[in-house]
């Protein structure tokens, strides 16, 4: 099948420092210019050329970063979905981790506008000494009448193996209809927004530390922290709008960088 | 003679000892966040339980585990859908929770209903191969006494609701009779939720409710608790 748009990288290890070595990109998706905030590994910026996603786009993205490599992705900026009358936009993601390789992967958020459907499905491959961290984070857009949760549904599967072995699932199928707002689903909040991170250290002791961090950092806020099977962790919090699941997102990042990679916070810089 | 009938009354009965008794799923963090005080506030938190929880993951579990056993499609198939439950559930108490529930149910249904298929799920859970869930050992025993499919779903939505509500009694608390006629409210709830069941995909299996989910990994963090989950 044709997509509307294509990309894929590979990033691998060259002389302490991590380059892009290859990068493919058509139709839709592209990325800038590696942007090095660190001296050993780049950022990188996924680009949307047209301004959102529309009825019956697809999207195929393929990320790999070889053994021993630190790749950090994020987008220009967020992700808008349109009314998708007759079909709905499909946005698959591969992402492929070497051993003892590094990738955040810390896109802005979807917005899913009036009649929008949308499905994201992204794999992950990882190694047991691979590091990933991992946020998605999913507003409703305005409608003219001012309302949220206009859009028909959004359907979210995220899924991580290790050696093969499925180790994370993680589906969110939201469907707005009159439980939408309430107890159990979104609690009366419109955003929600997720931190997957995954590393040999975290452990019950370091989850426990960052949750505290957390919540001294952001008091009231509506969030749960939770150990996932093996060496990971799994941040799911609900609020308003935007800018708070952000700040906690980049927070938890932070935290995690800092005890588990011993690296400073980083800046990404968008306009 | 309605061969059906007792075993479901036995598998279904609120005395069976799964384990389930101790375990809230979630609903603990609302009743000490004070969103469920009451009948109604729980009404409203178990029929979205029903049509989220229940309907996405256990009941669509069940349905799918008892189809693969009616095509004799086999043990991956199966462990499959075991793995998928585990790692779907991203909260540790309830993933945990599910997973003592789920194998000592097969150990005790080894003991009463003893089949092939069930004996070879505890085998794959006693090696590590297999995690246990409740979802599936229903759909084991309803198949190997040719319990029909949507009658075992309807049983399942039955026992996962009677036994939260038995919960809510004691831990909200809600008087006896109250938790008996909410059973009976929730009957049409049940009904609906096997028809839905029976409508979906394996594609939609696991799609989880992000609101309880917060709940039951809020749970972890409270002070003084109930459940175990």
């Amino acid at each position: 099948m044709s997509y509307t748009g294509v990309l894929d990288l590979f990033a691998s290890k060259k002389n302490e420092k991590t380059i892009i070595s290859s990068c493919y990109y058509e139709g839709a998706l592209k990325i800038a210019r590696p942007i090095y905030l660190e001296e050993d590994s780049p950022s990188i910026y996924l680009i949307h050329v047209g301004g959102g996603y529309v009825n019956g786009d697809s999207y195929f993205t393929q990320i790999q970063v070889d053994d021993n490599a630190h790749l950090l992705v994020t987008t220009q900026s967020s992700t808008k979905v349109y009314k998708t009358p007759t079909e709905p936009v499909r946005q698959q993601t591969k992402i492929k981790l070497g051993f003892g390789s590094i990738l955040e992967y810390i896109p802005d958020p979807l917005i899913a506008y009036e009649d929008a459907r949308f499905i994201q499905e992204t794999e992950v491959e990882i190694e047991r000494d691979s590091c990933f961290f991992y946020s998605d984070i999913i507003t409703p857009g305005w409608a003219k009448d001012g309302s949220f949760f206009k859009y028909e549904w959004i359907r979210s599967k995220l899924k991580i193996y290790r050696d093969g072995q499925l180790v994370l699932f993680d589906h969110l199928f939201l469907e707005p209809d009159p439980q939408m707002n309430g107890i159990m689903q979104m609690e009366g909040y419109t955003h929600i927004g997720t931190f997957i991170l995954i590393h040999e250290q975290v452990n019950k002791k370091f989850l426990d530390m960052l949750y505290s961090h957390l919540i001294e950092t952001f008091p009231n806020v509506h969030l749960g922290l939770s150990a996932l099977p093996d060496q990971g962790g799994i941040l799911r919090l609900l609020a308003n709008h935007s800018g708070i699941i952000e700040a906690i997102i980049a927070e938890a990042q932070t935290y995690s960088r800092r005890v588990l990679l011993n690296k400073e916070s980083i800046l990404w810089r968008k306009y | 003679m309605d061969n059906d009938l007792i075993p479901l009354l036995q598998l279904c009965d609120s005395n069976f000892p799964s384990g389930a008794f101790s375990h809230s799923f979630g609903l603990e963090t609302y009743i000490q966040e004070q969103v469920i005080v009451d009948k109604e506030s729980f009404k409203t938190a178990i029929s979205t339980f029903v049509d989220k929880q229940l309907v996405f993951s256990d009941g669509l579990a069940c349905r799918l585990s008892y189809e693969i056993l009616e095509s004799s499609r086999g043990m991956n198939e199966l462990l499959e859908i075991d793995r998928l439950l585990y790692v779907s559930s991203l909260a540790k108490e309830t993933r945990e929770g599910n997973r003592r529930i789920g194998e000592r149910m097969a150990k005790l249904c080894m003991e009463l209903y003893s089949s092939t298929t069930l004996g070879e799920y505890l085998h794959f859970i006693k090696n590590k191969q297999g995690y246990g869930h409740s979802a599936l050992v229903f759909a084991f025993v309803a198949h190997h006494l040719q319990i029909d499919k949507e009658k075992i779903l309807s049983a399942y939505l039955f026992a996962s609701v009677s036994s939260l509500i038995q919960n809510a009694v004691r831990g909200v608390p809600l008087g006896q009779t109250d938790g008996q006629k909410l059973l009976v409210e929730m009957q049409v709830k049940i009904h609906e939720a096997k028809n839905r069941i029976m409508k979906l995909t394996k594609d939609d299996l696991g799609a989880v409710s992000p609101g309880l989910e917060i709940a039951q990994m809020r749970h972890e963090r409270l002070p003084v608790r109930l459940f175990m989950s």
